[in-house]
């Protein structure tokens, strides 16, 4: 079928078509042909030829339909898949947008928790004092299980 | 013969059949592409106001962190609806 995929639908139409009505055509001529001397040796070869090609005309017609409802599948495959890259791509920048808007109320959250701990700061340093150890704890914990 | 020999092998080559549909895969904002840092380390200081700036700090890293990846979850979800869509 692949290389069927090349060839214009109305084309491919049209030469089965053609195939299997000289078939036809042949084997009704066929008949005939016993009524006109010349033409009775080829009455036979006529009626022959005319039976293979409407079998194949036939065999092609059923091929070509074949063809065309796959082709009518990819078709409808490419525009839902058209549509689904659409839908993907609005939906990403929907979920960028949620994204930057939270990470900036996070941010912000933190400009203040900030402000505050300066709003403190000396009461908080008069009344403890840190240990080293304290701290050495605290980034031995920042630092986690490296690899 | 030969003409018989050519027309056998289209009949064959008939039967042949091709899947011509080409999927992308979705692409990813690139603010999720990034990488979380590392949590900052406290220079060695006796004021626990310093100590706690940069606990603060880690909090926030966190909380932003925990935004990344609740916002991958959710890009996995809507897009595997998405591409279970197309049938």
């Amino acid at each position: 079928m692949w290389m069927l995929s090349f060839v214009p639908d109305a084309l491919l139409y049209a030469v089965v078509i053609s195939i299997m009505f000289i078939g036809i055509a042949l084997y009704v001529i066929s008949f005939f042909t016993r009524f006109i001397p010349p033409l009775i040796p080829y009455s036979g070869i006529a009626r022959i030829l005319g039976t293979i090609l409407t079998v194949v005309g036939i065999y092609f017609f059923g091929s070509y339909s074949t063809e065309m409802s796959w082709r009518a599948k990819v078709a409808e495959l490419e525009e839902q898949i058209k549509v689904s890259e659409a839908k993907s791509k609005e939906t990403n920048i929907q979920i960028q947008k949620v994204y930057v808007d939270r990470v900036k109320v996070v941010k912000q959250t933190q400009i203040v928790i900030q402000e505050k701990i300066k709003e403190v700061e000396i009461k908080i340093d008069s009344e403890c004092k840190v240990a080293p150890e304290a701290v050495d704890i605290l980034n031995e914990a920042a630092a986690g299980v490296k690899k | 013969m030969k003409t018989l020999l050519v027309a056998l092998t289209i009949l064959i080559l008939t039967g042949c059949t091709s899947t011509p549909v080409k999927r992308n895969f979705p692409s990813v904002p690139t603010e999720l592409m990034e990488a979380c840092p590392d949590l900052k380390k406290t220079e060695p200081t006796e004021k626990l106001s310093e100590v706690l700036k940069v606990v603060v700090d880690n909090y926030g890293q966190y909380h932003e962190c925990k935004i990344k990846v609740d916002t991958w979850v959710e890009w996995y979800k809507t897009q595997k609806d998405i591409f279970e869509s197309v049938k």
